[in-house]
């Protein structure tokens, strides 16, 4: 009997060279030397499953599904101390967030649901609804995401809070800030969502 | 080649370093005249600012001392010291050099007796220890100095403090009017053997060497590990003298990074290893932890690697620290994430040592208008024709220096004697 092991798996590039060619900042992944400044520059670093550095490893090894289903890419809060600090200015967070655009595209189970994903969908709600961001509503529109016995205690545990901010007028009572052409706004987004579409079909 | 009409056959050695006095030392015993200029008051460049160095970890002395030997046997070879190019005119054959010296204010026949020393009051930053202490502003470079004279800071020359010391030199070797000047040679031949310098720490914003005592770097620690050194030879803290019993080595500080060196200076992991010899040999419960992305000992020197990890006491963490935190007590906190493990750590430390990199001497600003085509980070381009040894033209060690210098020399008689 032959003690050399066989492998199970062959080593298939295909997804990595996907993500090289087609992810925002890709191109530079290939020179990630796996030093994990990144990973120990992150403020959510303990919070991720795997952190920029080992996702990075998983993408070069194929692991499409655990790499789409990963908490790391939305748990990156744009803080750029990786980015600034990556010896190989590999633009680690425009990575993270273009594969998380990806896993919602494909459908990741879960893509969806973490608080990241939830808070970007009230947000954008907001931002394509009147050209501007309205605290209340996005704060609204995101606790109660949730359900609505969950939203109404997210918002009752932050009641102070808001009251807080109204009174130091950073939250406003009355009707939400509205950009002044929302017709045209809704024009430009209705084309860039064309162009992304194709950009999509392209990949 | 280009005709020149006045032919010399002496060559120019620019940089006393152990590649130039090499370069110059190999040259001279061939049979050809050489000039030798070094900028600082003595020649010995870095190595003469190592505790010891590897493979052996012999004393610095034992490379220099020979060659000083060589030198002053040698009728060939004449040493300038406080003295840089200006310019260099001319093609391989034929060059007009303009040197420019700046005044010692010591004669020749300074006997190092140290009576100026005694004599004078003010004290300026050693840049022999790299301003981890200060010298008396009239002092001997350092013990192993060649020439073996005092040499006195231009702050004093004209003071009631200079007089006092010109008063004290009992065999008159203090010379006031001492003032700057310049000389022309004709040679043949220019070797550069300009040498390195520690890559600045302070540009190494996340580590933090310029807030907190306990950050130093590698060259700082080979001169608080020598017995010439700010604290006779004793690793302590610099902020209270305590003797550390954690110790972090940090790997790549400054190298392999787009955002400072792009390259591997490939002497900081072995340096690092003497590091930790160093500091296990001199305090029997200190822990060493050495954070590399990749361990690279070059040539033969992987055995030295290798004897240090079967010390228990030397941990070693893979993994490219992202910052260093101020933590209780002085401490500095190294944070970062163990690659092997997915760890997120912080760790805090007595001392830590950042392994920074060697910088072309001739990089940023002081790259003379004459200088020889240089590479993207100030090393001497190898296909400019410009004949460089040592570090001069890429980071090398004491060995490899050695071994680029004699090819220097060789080059050089080449270029003399067509
Ligand atoms: C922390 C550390 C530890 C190290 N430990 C070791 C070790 O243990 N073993 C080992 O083999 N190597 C070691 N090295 C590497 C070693 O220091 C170098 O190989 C060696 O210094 C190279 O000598 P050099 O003559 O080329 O350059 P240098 O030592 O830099 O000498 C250059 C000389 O040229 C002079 N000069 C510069 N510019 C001019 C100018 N324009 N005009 C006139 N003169 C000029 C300088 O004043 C200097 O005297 C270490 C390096 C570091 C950073
Ligand atoms: S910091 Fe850069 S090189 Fe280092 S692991 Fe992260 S992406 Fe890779
Ligand atoms: S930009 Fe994102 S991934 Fe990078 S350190 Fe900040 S939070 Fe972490």
């Amino acid at each position: 009997m032959s003690h050399v092991p066989t492998p199970t798996q062959t080593y298939d590039l295909s997804f990595a060279r996907w993500v090289y060619g087609h992810v925002d900042g890709g191109d530079r992944l290939a020179l990630c030397m796996q030093c994990g400044t990144c990973s120990g520059s992150c403020p959510l670093g303990p919070q991720m499953d795997f952190g920029p550095r080992k996702l990075f490893m998983m993408i070069r090894a194929g692991l499409k599904d655990q790499v789409l289903g990963s908490n790391t890419i939305w748990n990156c809060v744009s803080c750029y101390n990786c980015v600034v600090r990556c010896p190989r200015q590999v633009p680690v967070k425009h990575i993270l967030q273009s594969l998380a655009t990806v896993a919602v595209r494909e459908g990741y189970p879960g893509a969806r649901e973490t608080d990241n994903a939830r808070f970007a969908k009230a947000f954008w709600w907001s931002a394509a609804k009147y050209g501007r961001t309205d605290e209340r509503l996005v704060t609204a529109k995101f606790y109660f995401s949730y359900g609505l016995s969950k939203g109404y205690r997210k918002s009752m545990a932050n009641l102070a809070i808001a009251k807080g901010m109204v009174k130091a007028r950073r939250m406003h009572l009355g009707l939400p800030h509205k950009c002044k052409n929302a017709g045209e706004l809704k024009l430009i987004l209705a084309r860039a969502a064309e162009i992304e579409a194709r950009h999509g079909d392209a990949s | 080649m280009t005709e020149s009409t006045s032919r010399s056959r002496t060559i120019l050695v620019v940089g006393g370093g152990i590649s130039g006095i090499t370069a110059a030392v190999e040259a001279a015993e061939a049979g050809h005249d050489v000039v030798l200029v070094e900028r600082s008051p003595t020649l010995g460049g870095r190595v003469a600012q190592m505790n010891r160095y590897f493979p052996k970890l012999c004393h610095p002395t034992c490379g220099l001392e020979i060659n000083y030997q060589r030198i002053k046997k040698s009728k060939r070879i004449k040493v300038f010291t406080m003295a840089s190019v200006a310019s260099v005119k001319g093609a391989p054959g034929g060059y007009a050099v303009t040197v420019r010296t700046r005044p010692r204010y010591v004669r020749p026949n300074c006997t190092a007796c140290g009576d100026c020393g005694r004599a004078a009051t003010t004290e300026v930053a050693n840049p022999f220890n790299y301003g981890l202490d200060k010298v008396k502003a009239a002092h001997l470079p350092h013990p192993m100095a060649f020439p073996m004279r005092y040499v006195i800071d231009p702050a004093v020359a004209a003071t009631a403090e200079g007089r006092a010391i010109e008063a004290a030199c009992p065999v008159g070797a203090v010379n006031l009017d001492d003032a700057e000047g310049s000389f022309e040679l004709e040679v043949g031949a220019v070797v550069w053997a300009t040498g390195w310098r520690p890559y600045p720490a302070d540009k190494l914003t996340a580590y933090r060497w310029s807030e907190m005592a306990n950050v130093v770097t590698n060259v700082e620690m080979e001169r608080l590990a020598s017995p010439d050194g700010p604290t006779k030879g004793r690793i302590v803290r610099p902020s209270d003298g305590a003797v550390p019993k954690k110790v972090a080595l940090i790997q790549c500080a400054g190298s392999r990074d787009l955002n400072h060196l792009a390259y591997c200076s490939r002497i900081c992991c072995l340096a690092s290893m003497k590091h930790a010899a160093y500091v296990r040999e001199q305090i029997a419960d200190a822990q060493v932890d050495v954070y590399y992305i990749d361990l690279r000992a070059h040539d033969k020197l992987e055995s030295f690697v290798q004897r240090v990890k079967r010390d228990p006491q030397v941990r070693f963490v893979k993994s490219k620290p992202a910052r260093i935190e101020a933590g209780a007590g002085d401490n500095p906190v190294v944070c970062g994430e163990n690659t092997l493990t997915r760890e997120v750590y912080a760790e805090p430390y007595d001392l830590v040592v950042l392994a920074t990199g060697m910088q072309a001497a001739t990089a940023e600003g002081e790259v003379p208008v004459f200088a020889p085509d240089l590479d993207d980070y100030g090393f001497i381009f190898p296909e400019s024709g410009a004949i460089a040894a040592g570090v001069a033209s890429g980071p090398l060690d004491v060995s490899m220096s050695v071994q680029s210098a004699t090819a220097a020399a060789l080059k050089a008689i080449r270029a003399v004697s067509a």
